[in-house]
Order: structure tokens, then C-alpha cells, then sequence
């Protein structure tokens, strides 16, 4: 608590000085927070407080009482002892709160309008570490890496603190207080409601919140013609729109893998991208391991993503030929005993692009057999024919309702065409009130949209946001908003099971959301959205019949403290055909426009770090490398090596492309497997109006994006510029040198007994001769292992963020990265193996492998690395001189050396988002992973004080809990019943460099393929 | 001419001779006339001078031998206390007493205490340096000792005449003499 | 006043070894001519070219300051250093140095032992060399460390309130002992064999300030027999130590490297390849100073081409050492079939982004002293002092090449990294040259750079011996 307060009040002198005093043994919020919002005690200290000037020009005496009455309201909050709003701690834990134990408490974190459910730690009132709700569907106790680094989101110190107001566009924005800003919505919904709300438009944020839609809903009565708008840059809207193709209605899909066996992957990063990539991740790990029903993933994409490098067949296509596959596969399917139905899909005149029809008809043999057990998944880049031919195949594969299900969306959602509607109502000049909390509108819109001057026509547009963006500078009023884990608020998983957004904090900064945005213009502006929300539900709640008045409370309690409230999933539609014969004449026209153009294509890619680029002031996502081609603190041109060469381009020379009268330069970098003639660039990158770490870095992609083609787009020219730049890259060496780092196999390969890859594998585990006896652990109480199974791990990066979260590892700048000294302890290796035109990937996650001979140690002159009784490998910061011998001889280069000051001077809110289990290190020190060893021992004392031994499965790493496939494990060797123990004596366990001796407590399973025997 | 300076402290006899034959030669026969405290003063060592001043052994390679002996004691003992009997660690799972590792710092240790001894053991215990004053360096001919000239100094007993002394040498082929007494200032 | 019975020491120049009669000291000599002759420049007042010199010294030592203050500031992050390549140039300095420091010991303790006569004239300039580069070397043991304010004490065996020893196993701890050692020993030695000098300068000096601060340095020294009988036992001691010693202080370096892991560096040959190299590039060094210092300070008289060849003489042997151990390295690494140890070499070394580096130190340290087979350039001035540069710079790139290149792409290709020094990193090397320089300078003017006493010792004693040849007496 005192925590954030006094970290809070050193930033705004007074306001939280006040606060302070508020000083509970569990987390509050008070009422009075409204008035205590920083800008009232401004204005209520000083000579001349802030909003003087406004009884300057509009002597009213209400507009006095107002200030009045907030500056008095302060006073009462200085006095304010008894705040009356309570959130629940996590089940798992004890409800009292132990100095120095931290808290976990559920709430959930809605990306692109659903849910997924977190368990966020709390140290003394500071959420500190991000982990996932195993009770919600979609998380399933794992995150993705963009969850993780919500918690330095939160701490960021560009957010926007102050409400600025230009009184008509084009004047200067000057400060406003929060209750000017509610003054001036409520006189302006009168005047609206009087005309029925006609020229109010709200442009929203893709939503399932059943509290926004209530809004909405009250919102509508009020304002009968006020319009609805959901905007979300790299919305999914070939889906919507496709299934209304195939079932004629908008339905949503949702695909559950668990009994998937043969899955097609049209330019679908189903592994890395979406609501469902957590509990797809866990359903396809599982569904990894070696035997009869391994499962086999088929790839179609431009370029690789997490999805593509973990597939048995990858075809690469430009992402506007991906329909043509679908097409072939359809005529494929049709000729499939009992799929004839398809037939009229067949005779569709094919879109121009050649596939390979070998690799077709495997498939389409492999998916016939496997009917009602695979899955054909659409990306969210495809067009809606694409996704209406996979949901007619679905569905003549008798796969709707087992591998693939589609129902009606619960979210309001929308993209560029939604956006186009608001658009041309702007144009026309019948918009004058705008409320914007789609997430920075500006940057993402299209750029035929221009979208920024269009707002300067709107008389007044009201934007939320957390930190000032594109669009805070386009509009009137800027109203900062509090951080997800500030705020109230409620959400839905894909499958509509509901969450309740409990705050995990008191906002550093700003105390609105946009829920009391919205419902100002209901006049509740002033109620918090804690109470909108508590009404709300209880409303709803009597209304079903769940609780009474009285029993409420203790169902709203147990729904915060469980994260997730139980039966409210949504069944999917059921019954559900396609009819061929209509999907085929309603296709002919959209297969006929279809992306043509011989020239080079263009695809846009929703970035796995930054996504659209409201993440892109987030320092740990920004140094993340990128799964696939390591860059940090960039995008760039991807392209193939044949393009390259074509173009007569060489990786880091920046390269001019021109659309039409468009044009950015960006950087250009040789791809390996990349669709020739087409380039990839991701989204979100070159922010012009952001937080100092955004600014500039990368280059804006969507300045080329067009309304018509947002995601692939032909007849783009590519010119080399004379400027060329160095990445920050982390791993710039692509092939293994034939030292098979990482063991690949076919399934039959490893099956089969005493086979090449057997042998190396039995090679690389058997006991080697050493002259020293090794240290026995069989009698120490622990001996901590790892396992790490490479036929899972898709690279997704959520492992990283999650020990950087964890361990409070600094973050080194791109100029550091370049010349190589990035910190993150846990680094995933990237292999390319085969032609470099159409390469297959193997990741390997690499950390220190607490080898039990370690060469690091005896070099260390001062004792610095030694090692525990339970076989850690201890780097003991204190003692450590930093002669950086140990890393030198580290033959796995998984040390890390400060080698300048990283934690210099840490803002008051970086402080607040560090670990208080970790030391923070200094200058001139060797760090490296401990296995998490303030989790162990934390652990340890629990079982000491419970009087037991530590049970297999208790101790989770950071980056095994956050791991949504599952391919992490860690315990005890001692334990004969544990995980950890059977995966090393599994038949796939080996050793990284083995040859030398080390013994790593880290044991590897070997990478295993499951590739179509038809197409070896 | 000293002679009727009242005695204070030692009295000193300086025979310049030619050559280091001759002050061989001198040196020797001095000393059979039984002047005990007797040494000589060359530019540079000159073989046979210990035989002619009777040093039956020299002392120095002893204290070195002692000196390079405790080095090997002292450094065995640091290492095997502080590594294997004081902190034993596991350190990369080699032994705590490994033997081989001990063999350079034991080696290092004894070089260093015997070098030390030999060069301390010399000057501040054999020579008793450093001794900026001594007698003889009150002869302006006595400058020449460290540049090209070949010295005999005999203590001359109180007892005994210092001018008689200087006759001898004279007599052995000095073709120089100098009679220098410790006085007072 | 001297004696007449010099007369005899006039005639005849002092010639040793009948097969080769060239003289060791040229020209009529006598003690007091060798003594006016050597001490000469110590006497007068220091020439436009030292005053130049040493201002340029002192420039470069200021970039020392510069760069070690700046690092301190900053963090070894001032560097090029990064996390594949942890060590660079700051170990490469460190045993670059070392190795120079070798010749001088060895020159004065080996040759001493083997009764060369002809390293009287070049051994006292070669100790001095030896002590000024082991100081150079010995900034980077502490300052390469991240915390250098406690690695300065940490290596050193106290009782320390963590309870914690130093790790008795690591290599970087025998350094410490060893390189410490030789630079105490090294100092002993050296002043030990300069105190009869300094007695020689106080005698022959002529105003009472210099009588003063000499006598002092000669700490009473009034060349007394029953002192030279002690004296001499204990020179020779102090040689015989040293010399095991000169040959452990390269191993023990060596075995910072060798004990390790790492492909390139785990290597059985490194001991006796790096002390040859160490002699190797310490020949090289008092070549590079040597030749114009007998110009400048008019010592040609005592440092002949004879001294001159004979150095020659042991490059060409050590260089051959140098190159059989290069070729080893090979060998062992294609016989051993070990797909690291060949590719480092085969791949790393010859073909990766430092390859230039390693092609130039065979150039400069492998073809270069074959040159030496040919008596012409053997005895060419100007030939040999610039094969002498050349070597100096082979060996840099030698240690170049076993550390960064090493170190810059190991076991894991993904780990792979690259190493691009900054201005620090420049300045630090600059600023040892200019360390060096400035003491080499003040030690060239304030005490005589040939060890006097024993050149008179060696004119005594051969005048001696060729009076008994002629005698038909006993032959050398």
C-alpha cells in the first residue's frame, strides 16, 4: 500500500500526500476519489487555482460552486479514514495480509474486446508479477508475453496525468479538471437529447463487457440515433463476415484442439496471435508428444510465425494466394469419398496463383481420413472468402461442433470497415459530438482514412487513453484513463464466460475509465464505475435468479476472489450446415476481385511485441527479441533471399516503399522461408506522438495502408535507399553448423529402434568417464531439475517477458543490444535448417543449466559461483568482482554482465514494479537464471512451517508457469514420483553438449516432427 | 700527521694498490703479519679475494634456502586451511583438496620468499645496510674505490700506531697510504 | 689519478672466444674510460630529442589516466567488450606486457647462469624493461574487473567479514600470485645489481646534492671483498630463482586460458608456446629500444653488432618455437576430430570476420624471423629493427587472435556474438606505451643503462685472460 502512495505523491505534490492518510491493512478505494483526482487539488492550492480563468469569461455561479465543492470534498478526504470498497484475495492465499508475503488476486485483462483471466502478485499493495488464471478458460494459469508486461504498462512514467481541453478544434489545448470536463458533457448530452442524440457517435473499443453493452444499451434509449462504433486496427473482420457468407449470420469461430489430429493453418498464427492463442498453445502441446496420436499442423503463411515454426508441412504463399490454396484444397476435398458435397465450391473459377498440388493432395487426403479430428483455422488476416471456404470444409468434415465451433459474437467488434461508416458521417459534416476509447484510432486507421484531419471537423471529440498518442493531439478533450489494473470493470472470454476487472491498485495517475467517460453522458459520470458495476451485476444477478438482495454480496465476493464467474459460457450455434451451392455463388464475385497485380505484395502483420502499437512505450516488450527473427527495438522489411537479391538488397539497407502517392522507409531484412516477391511489415512501429521510448523507433507501416486491401495490398515498389542501419539484434547466426544443438527427428525416425537419431540421443544422455567422483545428491532432500521439451516450445516469448518480470532484469537500450550485451537471462535460440528459401525452424529455450560440473565456477577467483546441496548453480552477487571469467567459460553463454549501470537512478514508479524477492544487481556483476530460487525458498519455508516436504509440482519457475504449451517442467531428481524425474529418463531426454562433461541439470526432449509420410 | 689527534674511534689504515694482482698479493701477506680486521675495496668483485681475507664460508645461500622453504610451508598452509579446512565448497564438483591446483601458488611463494631473503638477507642482515656513514668515506682518495681503484683497509687496534701500519703496506707494494680516525665533529 | 699500473690494461682490445674475435667491448678501455664513458649521459643535462620524447610519453600516459578514470566512471561498459567476448582488449595488453616483461629476466638470469658473457651490456636495460612493462601489465588484473574497488583486495587472501576464502583453483588467483612475484623478484634483482653502480655514481659524482641522493640509493655500498663475497652468492641465487620463475610466470598466464573449456583455448601446448612467445616479443622489444638507445646515449662501444646479432640470433630460435607451436595447434585440432577445436581454427581463425588478424601475426610472427637465417639482414640496423616492430605487433595479434577470436564464436551458434573496440579501449593501449615510455625515459637518464661494474668486471677478467693465452698459459 504505503508503497504506491508514497511513490505516487512524490510525483504530484499534495494529492496523494492526502491519500496517505488513507492508510488500510488491505487494499481500498475511497468515494471520494473523484474528487480527489489530481488536477481539484491543484486547483484547490495556490494563489490562482486552476479553472480560474473559466470565471474569468463565464461568470456563472455554478461553475464557482463546482470548484468550491471539490476543493471541499479534498478536505474531507484529508480526513477521509474509512474507505468502503473492498476486493478479495485469491482462494490460494490467506485473506490476511503477512508483511512481506506478497497477495494474488484474480482479475482479468480484456485485448481486443475478450478477456482473459490473471492472478495478479501483489507485494505490499504493488502488483508486481502478472500469472495466469488456471479457472479461466482462456488463460488456463498461463499468459502471453504481452500480458506479462502489463505490469510495466502500469508503471509507465509517459502515461498522461493531466485532462487537456481545446474549446473548439484548432485552438490550443489548455488543463481542465475532471468535473469541468462532466459539467460540459452533461450540458452537452441535454442539448443532444433533445435531438434524439443525432451527431453523437461513440468509437469504441472492441468489447464483450456486459457492462459496456448495458451502457450501450441505456445509451441508445437515450440517444436514439447516437451510432456505435468498434475499432480495433487489426481487426478480425474477413471472419465475421465469411461466416455470415457460409452460415448466414455473423457467427464467431472458436476451435478447441484437444482431439485434433490433422490442423490446417491458413495464415492462421493460432500459437501466437488471438484471444484462444493460451488455451490453443495448451491443447496443441499436449497434443505433441510422440505417439499414434500425435497431432500434424499444416502451415500456409507469408512469413513465419510461432505457429509456422512449429508446423510438420509448411507451404509459404504470398498472403493474398492463401485463398487459391483454400480453393485447391476445396476441389481436393470434393474428390474425397463423402465430401462430393463440395463440389459446387470446386467449380468456382480459382483464383490466379499456383500451389503446389502434390502437397494439396496430402492434405486433403490427411484431412478426409482424419474427419471430425482435424481443424482448417483461418487468420485474422484472410479475406472473408477464405474463412467461408475453411468454415465450408469444417463443416463438410463433420468438424463443426467437435474441433470447430461458431456462435454468435458476444463483442462488439469492428475495423476498418466499420470504421469507414464514421468516416463518411464525418466527412458529411453530421458528427459534432465524438467520444473515442478505441484504443489511438489515428495511428491505425487506414491512411486513405486521414483520419486526423477528419477529427479536426468534429466540434467537440472526447478521447480516452492512457499516455498522449496520435490521437490525443487530433481531438478536443483528452481524458487520461486509469490502466486496466487501476480500474472496475468486467470482460468475456471467447466461450462468454465472464470476469470481473478488480483494480489491483489506486491509480497512480488519472481515476477515470472509459466506463465513466460513457456513462457521463447518462449523467453517472460522477458514480465510479465501481458502482455502475456493482448495480450492474446486481441487477443482473437478481434478475437470473442467482441471488437474492441480501446473498449478493458474498456471490460478488466469491466471484472476485475466484476471477471468474461460473455458467456463464455461451453454447455455440448448433446445428449448423453450409449450403455449398449458395456459398459458391455468393463467393464468384469476391474470388473475382481478389488481390491481383504482378508486382511485389505487401502484407501487414499485427506485431507480436508491440501489437497495434499501444504497447510500444513498454521497455520489455520493445527489447524482446522477435520470435522469429530476433530484431529488437524495430520492425523491418522482411522479405525472402531471392527477393533480396532480385531488389539487390542486402540485410540493414533501408529500402523506400512507395504505394501509390504513400511512401515509408524502413529497414530491410532477409527472411529466411518468406514468400518471394512479397514483404512482410508488422504494424504498430514509428509512433510520432508517444512516450519517450516509442518515439522513433521503427517505421510507421500503416502510412501504406489502404481502407480497400488492409492486410495485402500488390503494386508497391521497393527502391534501395543509399542509408543502411544495424539492427539490435540478439542472434544474428542462423544455421547450426552441423552441431545439432537442438536433436531433430521424424516420429518415425525416433520410432524406429536403434535409428540415427536414437543412437545421438543415447549418445548424448550416457554417463561420460570424468576424474573427479561426482557429488552425490541422492541424500539431500532436493535435487532441482528442469526439463524442456523442444517439440512443444513454439517461441512465443511469454517465457521471457515472464522472467524478466520475475527477476528484475534491466532492459539495455537497442544501442546495447547491438553490440551484444542484452540481459535477458532466458534467451530462445532460432535454427534454420535446409535451403534458406524454405527452411524449417527449431527453437530451443536456453537458461543457465546448473550444470553440476560447472566450468563457470572453478574460474571464479573470488568464490562468487558456487554450488548448493540441492545441485543449484549460485551466482553470489555480493561477492562477485565482475571478472567476467565465468561467462568466458561458460560453454552455454547464458551469463549476463552488467557492464553499465542499468538501474541508475530508477524512476519512482520503475521502482514500484520490481520483485522485492530479487536483488536488484549493480554495475560490474555476473548474472545469470537461479532457477527462480526466491520461489524455492519461499516454498521451502511454507513446507518448513507446515512441517512437510515440498510436493512435486509446487514450485513452478516463472517461466514454466507462464508457458502456454506446457513445454517447461521443474523438480526435485529425488522425487522418483515426479514430472521432472520420468521426463529425464524419457527416451526423447538429452543433454546440451553433453561432450563436455558438464552434467546440466537441464535436460532437452528432443524435437520430433510428425511430417505426412505421403510428402517425405 | 694524526698521530697527535687525541684517540676517539676507530682508526683506519687505506693502502692504494697498483693492481688487484698486487693488492692480492698485499692483501694476503697483511694478514699473515696478523691484522685481523682487514678487508679490501675494488670497482668489481676480483677472484681469489676470499681466499686472501681468509672467508672460510658465505652465509647467504642458507638464509634463501630457509626463506624459500617457508614459502612452500605457507603456502600449502593457506591454501589447504582457507579452501578445505576453514570453507570447503562445492566448486564446479572438483575436490576441495586438489592437487594440482596447488602446485603454482606453492611454487610463486617459495620464489618469493627466497628472493625476498636473498636480497634482505643480504643487505639489511649480513650488511647491516643501510649505512650511509662509515669512516673510510672521509678519504676523497677512498672515491676511487667504486671506480678504478684497488683498496686494503686495515682497523688498526688502539693499541697498535697507525703509522706503523701504513709502513707495512707500503713495504707489500701499496704505492698509497692514508691513516683515517673516526673523529668527533 | 690513475695508477700506472693500468698501463698494462691499455693495450689490446678484449676479445673472448678465438673462434669468433670479435670484441665484446670495442675500442682501449679502461675502468676509469668504461666508468666517464657509461655514466656520461647520466651527468649531462638531457638533450632536445629526451625532452621531446618525454613530452610525447607524457601525453600518451595522460590517455591512460583519461581512459582508466573514464572507465571507472563508467563501467567496463565504456569497453567493446560484451557478453560473448567478456574479455578483450584488456587481457590482451595484460599479456602482451607480460611477455615483454620476459626477455629481462631471462636475459640476466638465464645468461647469467650460462656465464654469457655478452649480456652484461644489454641486461640492465633489459631488467629495467622487464619491470616498467610487468607495471603496465599489471593495470588490468584489477581494473578489467566490474568492481575493481573490491577485486583490488578480494584476491588476496584476509579474513574477510564474509567468511569467504579466494578460490584456490582458479587461474586468475595464480596470477595474481605469480605476476606479483615476478614483478617483486624482477625489482630485487635489478636494484640488487645496480647498487655497486650507484656506489660508482656517488663517487663519481661532482656537486653534493647528486653525492647525497645516490649515497642514499647505494644505501653505503663501499665495495668491500668480504661484501662482494656475500654479494656475489646472492646475484647469483636471485638469478637461479628467477629463472624457474620467468618460465612459470608465461605458464601460469597460459593456464588462464588452458585450464578452460573453450575451443582455442583448451590447449596442452599453451605453457611452453606462451613463454617462448614471451621471450620471443621480450627480444623484440629491448631490440626496438635498444638500437636507438646505444645511438642516442652512445653505448655502441659496449652494445655491439655482436650483442645485437646474438638477439637476433635467439628471435630466430624462439620464433621457430612460436610457429612449431602454432602448427601444433592445428595439427591437434584436425587429429582430434573434434568438430569445435577445428572449426575455431579452420573456420574461426582463418576464415571469420578477425581472419585478417590472424594471417597478419603468421606474416609477422612466423616469416618475419626467417629473415634471420641471412647473416646480411642479421646484421642489418634498419632490417632488424623493423622485423623487431613487426614481431611486436604479430604477438599482439597473437593474443588478439587466442582471446577475442576465441571467444567471439564458441559451442552454441546462436550465442555467437562480435567484438568492436571503442575509443577507450585505444586510448587504454596508447596509454600503457606512453606508462612505458615515461619510466624508460626517466630510467635512461638517471641511472646508467649498461651495468658498469660488470662491463669493467668483464674487461678486467678477459685482459686477464688473453695476458695468460698470451702467456701460453691456460686457454679460455
Amino acid at each position: 500500500m504505503s508503497h504506491h502512495q508514497s511513490a505516487g505523491s512524490e510525483r504530484r505534490s499534495g494529492a496523494l500526500t492526502i491519500v496517505k492518510r488513507v492508510d488500510p491493512p488491505r487494499f481500498w478505494r475511497s468515494l471520494e476519489a473523484r474528487s480527489r483526482s489530481p488536477e481539484l487539488i491543484e486547483a484547490s492550492k495556490g494563489e490562482f487555482p486552476q479553472g480560474a480563468d473559466q470565471l474569468a469569461d463565464e461568470p456563472s455561479r455554478r461553475s464557482f460552486m463546482q470548484l468550491v465543492g471539490a476543493s471541499t470534498a479534498l478536505v474531507g478526504a484529508a480526513a477521509c479514514q474509512r474507505p468502503n470498497q473492498k476486493i478479495y484475495p485469491y482462494v490460494r492465499r490467506p485473506p490476511e495480509v503477512t508483511p512481506g508475503n506478497p497477495l494474488h488476486f484474480a482479475t482479468a485483462y480484456s485485448l481486443e474486446g475478450y478477456a482473459r483471466g490473471l492472478v495478479v502478485e501483489s507485494h505490499g499493495g504493488r502488483p508486481t508479477k502478472i500469472e495466469g488464471n488456471s479457472d479461466h478458460p482462456d488463460s488456463l494459469g498461463a499468459t502471453t508475453a504481452l500480458d506479462q508486461a502489463l505490469i510495466l504498462g502500469l508503471y509507465d512514467d509517459n502515461r498522461a496525468r493531466q485532462i487537456t481541453h481545446r474549446r473548439e478544434p484548432g485552438l490550443g489545448p489548455e488543463p481542465a479538471a475532471w468535473r469541468s470536463i462532466l459539467v460540459m458533457i452533461a450540458e452537452r448530452s441535454e442539448k443532444l437529447a433533445q435531438k434524439n442524440g443525432a451527431g453523437l457517435r461513440f468509437l469504441v473499443d472492441p468489447s464483450a463487457s456486459p457492462l459496456q453493452a448495458d451502457l450501450r444499451a441505456r445509451l441508445s434509449e437515450r440517444f436514439p440515433q447516437a451510432k456505435f462504433v468498434a475499432f480495433s486496427a487489426v481487426a478480425a473482420e474477413g471472419a465475421a463476415l465469411g461466416n455470415k457468407l457460409a452460415f448466414g449470420r455473423p457467427l464467431e469461430t472458436r476451435h478447441d484442439l484437444a482431439q485434433a489430429q490433422v490442423i490446417l493453418a491458413l495464415d492462421a498464427d493460432f500459437l501466437g496471435d488471438g484471444p484462444e492463442q493460451v488455451k490453443l498453445s495448451r491443447q496443441f502441446g499436449a497434443s505433441r508428444t510422440p505417439g499414434p496420436a500425435m497431432s500434424r499442423l499444416y502451415v500456409a503463411e507469408p512469413c513465419f510465425t510461432p505457429t509456422g515454426m512449429l508446423a510438420d508441412h509448411r507451404l509459404r504463399l504470398r498472403g493474398s494466394e492463401i485463398l487459391a490454396l483454400a480453393q485447391a484444397l476445396v476441389v481436393e476435398l470434393a474428390k474425397q469419398p463423402g465430401l462430393d458435397g463440395l463440389a459446387p465450391l470446386a467449380g468456382l473459377p480459382r483464383a490466379a496463383a499456383s500451389v503446389d498440388a502434390r502437397w494439396v493432395a496430402a492434405l486433403a487426403k490427411d484431412l478426409a481420413r482424419t474427419r471430425g479430428k482435424c481443424a482448417i483455422i483461418a487468420g485474422r488476416r484472410q479475406p472473408a472468402a477464405v474463412h467461408a471456404l475453411a468454415a465450408a470444409m469444417n463443416s463438410a468434415l463433420r468438424n463443426v461442433g467437435a474441433t470447430v465451433n461458431y456462435a454468435t459474437p458476444l463483442a462488439i467488434d469492428g475495423g476498418v470497415e466499420a470504421l469507414r461508416g464514421l468516416v463518411e458521417d464525418i466527412a458529411a459534416g453530421t458528427v459534432d459530438t465524438l467520444v473515442i476509447t478505441a484504443k489511438n484510432p489515428v495511428f491505425g486507421a487506414p491512411a486513405d482514412f486521414k483520419f486526423d484531419k477528419l477529427l479536426a471537423r468534429v466540434p467537440l471529440s472526447i478521447y480516452c487513453g492512457m499516455a498522449e498518442d496520435e490521437t490525443s493531439a487530433a481531438v478536443t478533450t483528452f481524458v487520461p484513463v486509469a490502466h486496466s489494473l487501476e480500474s472496475w470493470g468486467d470482460g468475456r472470454a471467447l466461450d462468454g464466460t465472464v470476469s470481473i476487472i478488480q483494480p489491483l491498485i489506486h491509480p497512480l495517475w488519472s481515476q477515470v475509465t472509459d466506463t465513466d467517460v460513457t456513462a457521463a453522458f447518462l449523467g453517472e459520470g460522477d458514480k465510479g464505475s465501481h458502482d455502475l458495476l456493482t448495480t450492474f451485476w446486481k441487477k443482473r444477478a437478481i434478475g437470473s435468479g442467482w441471488a437474492t438482495d441480501v446473498s449478493f454480496d458474498g456471490l460478488w465476493e466469491s466471484w472476485l476472489a475466484k476471477g471468474v464467474v461460473d455458467r456463464t459460457a455461451a453454447q455455440p450455434e448448433s446445428g449448423l450446415a453450409t449450403n455449398p451451392g449458395a456459398l459458391a455463388g455468393a463467393l464468384a464475385p469476391l474470388v473475382a476481385k481478389a488481390v491481383k497485380g504482378d508486382s511485389i505484395e505487401i502484407g501487414f502483420a499485427v506485431c507480436p511485441k508491440v501489437f497495434d502499437g499501444r504497447y510500444a512505450n513498454n521497455a520489455w516488450l520493445q527489447e524482446l527479441p522477435h520470435p522469429v527473427t530476433k530484431i529488437t527495438w524495430d520492425n523491418a522489411v522482411l522479405m525472402s533471399k531471392a527477393t533480396a537479391a532480385r531488389l539487390n538488397v542486402e540485410t540493414g539497407d533501408v529500402v523506400r516503399i512507395e504505394a501509390g502517392d504513400r511512401h515509408v522507409t524502413g529497414p530491410a531484412y532477409i527472411q529466411p522461408g518468406h514468400a518471394d516477391e512479397a514483404v512482410t511489415v508488422a504494424l504498430g512501429y514509428g509512433r510520432t506522438v508517444a512516450g519517450k521510448l516509442a518515439k522513433g523507433v521503427g517505421f510507421n507501416a500503416a502510412a501504406l495502408r489502404d481502407s480497400a486491401s488492409p492486410w495485402f495490398a500488390r503494386g508497391v515498389n521497393l527502391a534501395r535507399t543509399s542509408r543502411t542501419i544495424r539492427f539490435g539484434i540478439t542472434q544474428d547466426h542462423w544455421d547450426m553448423e552441423g552441431r545439432d544443438p537442438v536433436i531433430v527427428a521424424t516420429l518415425a525416425e525416433f520410432h524406429k529402434e536403434g535409428s540415427h537419431v536414437n543412437e545421438k540421443l543415447e549418445q548424448q544422455r550416457r554417463p561420460l568417464e570424468t576424474i573427479h567422483e561426482p557429488v552425490d545428491y541422492s541424500q539431500q532432500p532436493y535435487k532441482w531439475a528442469m526439463a524442456i521439451d523442444l517439440s512443444k516450445c513454439s517461441g512465443c516469448n511469454a517465457c521471457v517477458v515472464a522472467c524478466v518480470s520475475e527477476n528484475n532484469i534491466p532492459i539495455v537500450g537497442r544501442e546495447n543490444v547491438r553490440i551484444g550485451r542484452e540481459m535477458q537471462w532466458l534467451r530462445l535460440d532460432r535454427y534454420y535448417e535446409g535451403p534458406v528459401e524454405d527452411p524449417e525452424v527449431v527453437v530451443q529455450p536456453v537458461m543457465c543449466m546448473h550444470c553440476e560440473a560447472a566450468p563457470c565456477e572453478y574460474v571464479c577467483p573470488v568464490n562468487a559461483t558456487v554450488h548448493s546441496d540441492e545441485g543449484l548453480n549460485e551466482m553470489v552477487y555480493n561477492r562477485c568482482v565482475g571478472t567476467r571469467y565465468c561467462n568466458n567459460n561458460c560453454p552455454y553463454k547464458v551469463r549476463r554482465f552488467n557492464f553499465l549501470d542499468y538501474h541508475k537512478e530508477p524512476s519512482h514508479v520503475d521502482k514500484m514494479a520490481t520483485n522485492p524477492d530479487v536483488t536488484v544487481r549493480s554495475r560490474g556483476i555476473m548474472e545469470k537464471c537461479t532457477y527462480c530460487v526466491q520461489r524455492i525458498e519461499r516454498k521451502r519455508i511454507d513446507a518448513r512451517v507446515e512441517g512437510r516436504k515440498i510436493a512435486d509440482g509446487e514450485i513452478v519457475t516463472a517461466c514454466q508457469q507462464v508457458c502456454p504449451t506446457g513445454a517447461i517442467d521443474f523438480g526435485s531428481l529425488n522425487d522418483p514420483g515426479a514430472r521432472v524425474t520420468a521426463l529425464h529418463a524419457d527416451p526423447r531426454r538429452y543433454n546440451l553438449l553433453h561432450e563436455i562433461g558438464t552434467r546440466p541439470r537441464t535436460a532437452y526432449l528432443a524435437r520430433i516432427r510428425n511430417p505426412n509420410p505421403e510428402l517425405a | 700527521m694524526s698521530a697527535d689527534v687525541a684517540f676517539i674511534g676507530r682508526k683506519f689504515v687505506l693502502a692504494e694498490f697498483p693492481s688487484a694482482d698486487a693488492l692480492l698479493d698485499g692483501t694476503r701477506r697483511m694478514r699473515e703479519k696478523g691484522h685481523a680486521k682487514i678487508d679490501t675495496h675494488t670497482p668489481y668483485p676480483i677472484h681469489g679475494l676470499e681466499a686472501a681475507l681468509g672467508i672460510k664460508r658465505v652465509m647467504i645461500p642458507t638464509i634463501v634456502l630457509g626463506g624459500a622453504i617457508m614459502g612452500v610451508v605457507s603456502a600449502l598452509a593457506m591454501m589447504i586451511y582457507m579452501n578445505v579446512i576453514d570453507f570447503p565448497l562445492n566448486v564446479g564438483n572438483r575436490p576441495a583438496l586438489a592437487g594440482p591446483a596447488l602446485i603454482p601458488i606453492t611454487f610463486e611463494l617459495a620464489v618469493l620468499l627466497g628472493g625476498s631473503s636473498a636480497f634482505f638477507g643480504l643487505l639489511i642482515g649480513l650488511l647491516k645496510f643501510p649505512e650511509p656513514y662509515h669512516p673510510l668515506f672521509e678519504l676523497e682518495a677512498f672515491r676511487r674505490a667504486s671506480i678504478d681503484g684497488f683498496f686494503l683497509s686495515v682497523e688498526v687496534p688502539e693499541a697498535q700506531n697507525a703509522e706503523d701500519v701504513a709502513l707495512q703496506a707500503r713495504e707489500l707494494g701499496a704505492n698509497d697510504t692514508h691513516i683515517v680516525v673516526e673523529s668527533e665533529r | 689519478m690513475s695508477a700506472p699500473g693500468h698501463a698494462q690494461g691499455n693495450d689490446a682490445e678484449v676479445v673472448l672466444d678465438p673462434l669468433d674475435p670479435r670484441p665484446f667491448i670495442e675500442g682501449k678501455q679502461t675502468d676509469k674510460s668504461l666508468n666517464d664513458s657509461l655514466f656520461r649521459h647520466v651527468w649531462i643535462v638531457p638533450g632536445k630529442g629526451w625532452l621531446a620524447l618525454f613530452t610525447v610519453a607524457l601525453s600518451m600516459l595522460g590517455l591512460l589516466g583519461l581512459a582508466l578514470g573514464y572507465t571507472l566512471y563508467k563501467g567496463i561498459g565504456a569497453w567493446g567488450n560484451n557478453n560473448p567476448v567478456g574479455w578483450a582488449f584488456d587481457i590482451i595488453n595484460f599479456v602482451w606486457w607480460i611477455g615483454i616483461g620476459h626477455a629481462g629476466t631471462l636475459i640476466s638470469a638465464i645468461l647469467l647462469l650460462f656465464q654469457q658473457k655478452w649480456r652484461t651490456s644489454i641486461n640492465r636495460f633489459a631488467e629495467a624493461m622487464t619491470l616498467f612493462a610487468v607495471m603496465c601489465a599489471l593495470i588490468f588484473p584489477i581494473f578489467h574487473t566490474g568492481r575493481p574497488w573490491f577485486a583490488a583486495y578480494w584476491l588476496m587472501p584476509y579474513p574477510s567479514v564474509q567468511g569467504i576464502w579466494p578460490q584456490f583453483k582458479s587461474p586468475l588467483v595464480w596470477d595474481v600470485f605469480a605476476v606479483s612475484t615476478y614483478f617483486t623478484i624482477s625489482l630485487l634483482f635489478w636494484y640488487l645489481g645496480l647498487i655497486p653502480d650507484l656506489a660508482a655514481l656517488r663517487d663519481s659524482s661532482t656537486s653534493k646534492a647528486k653525492r647525497t641522493i645516490y649515497g642514499m640509493a647505494a644505501m653505503g655500498w663501499r665495495s668491500s671483498g668480504r661484501h662482494w663475497a656475500e654479494y656475489k652468492w646472492s646475484y647469483l641465487l636471485l638469478a637461479g630463482i628467477s629463472t624457474p620463475l620467468v618460465l612459470s610466470v608465461h605458464t601460469i598466464v597460459s593456464f588462464d586460458f588452458a585450464t578452460s573449456v573453450l575451443p582455442g583455448w583448451h590447449t596442452t601446448i599453451f605453457p611452453p608456446y606462451f613463454v617462448a612467445g614471451a621471450i620471443f616479443s621480450g627480444f623484440a622489444m629491448v631490440m626496438t629500444w635498444m638500437i636507438p638507445a646505444r645511438h642516442f646515449l652512445g653505448l655502441k662501444h659496449v652494445v655491439t653488432m655482436r650483442h645485437l646479432e646474438n638477439m637476433c640470433k635467439v628471435m630466430l630460435a624462439t620464433g621457430m618455437m612460436v610457429s612449431y607451436g602454432y602448427i601444433m595447434e592445428h595439427f591437434i585440432a584436425w587429429y582430434s576430430g573434434n568438430q569445435y577445436e577445428s572449426d575455431m581454427f579452420f573456420k574461426v581463425r582463418w576464415q571469420g570476420p578477425f581472419a585478417p588478424i590472424f594471417w597478419l601475426m603468421v606474416v609477422c610472427n612466423v616469416v618475419t624471423p626467417q629473415f634471420f637465417w641471412f647473416k646480411k639482414l642479421r646484421t642489418s640496423i634498419v632490417f632488424m629493427w623493423f622485423a623487431a616492430l613487426a614481431i611486436n605487433i604479430g604477438m599482439w595479434c597473437e593474443r588478439f587472435n587466442i582471446i577475442v577470436t576465441a571467444l567471439h564464436r564458441d559451442f552454441l551458434p546462436a550465442s555467437w556474438g562480435n567484438y568492436a573496440p571503442t575509443w577507450v579501449d585505444f586510448c587504454l593501449f596508447t596509454g600503457t606505451i606512453g606508462l612505458f615510455s615515461t619510466l624508460f625515459l626517466l630510467f635512461l637518464k638517471f641511472v646508467p643503462a649498461v651495468a658498469v661494474t660488470e662491463i669493467k668486471e668483464l674487461r678486467h677478467d678477459t685482459e686477464h685472460e688473453t695476458h695468460a693465452a698470451a702467456a701460453g698459459g691456460i686457454h679460455p
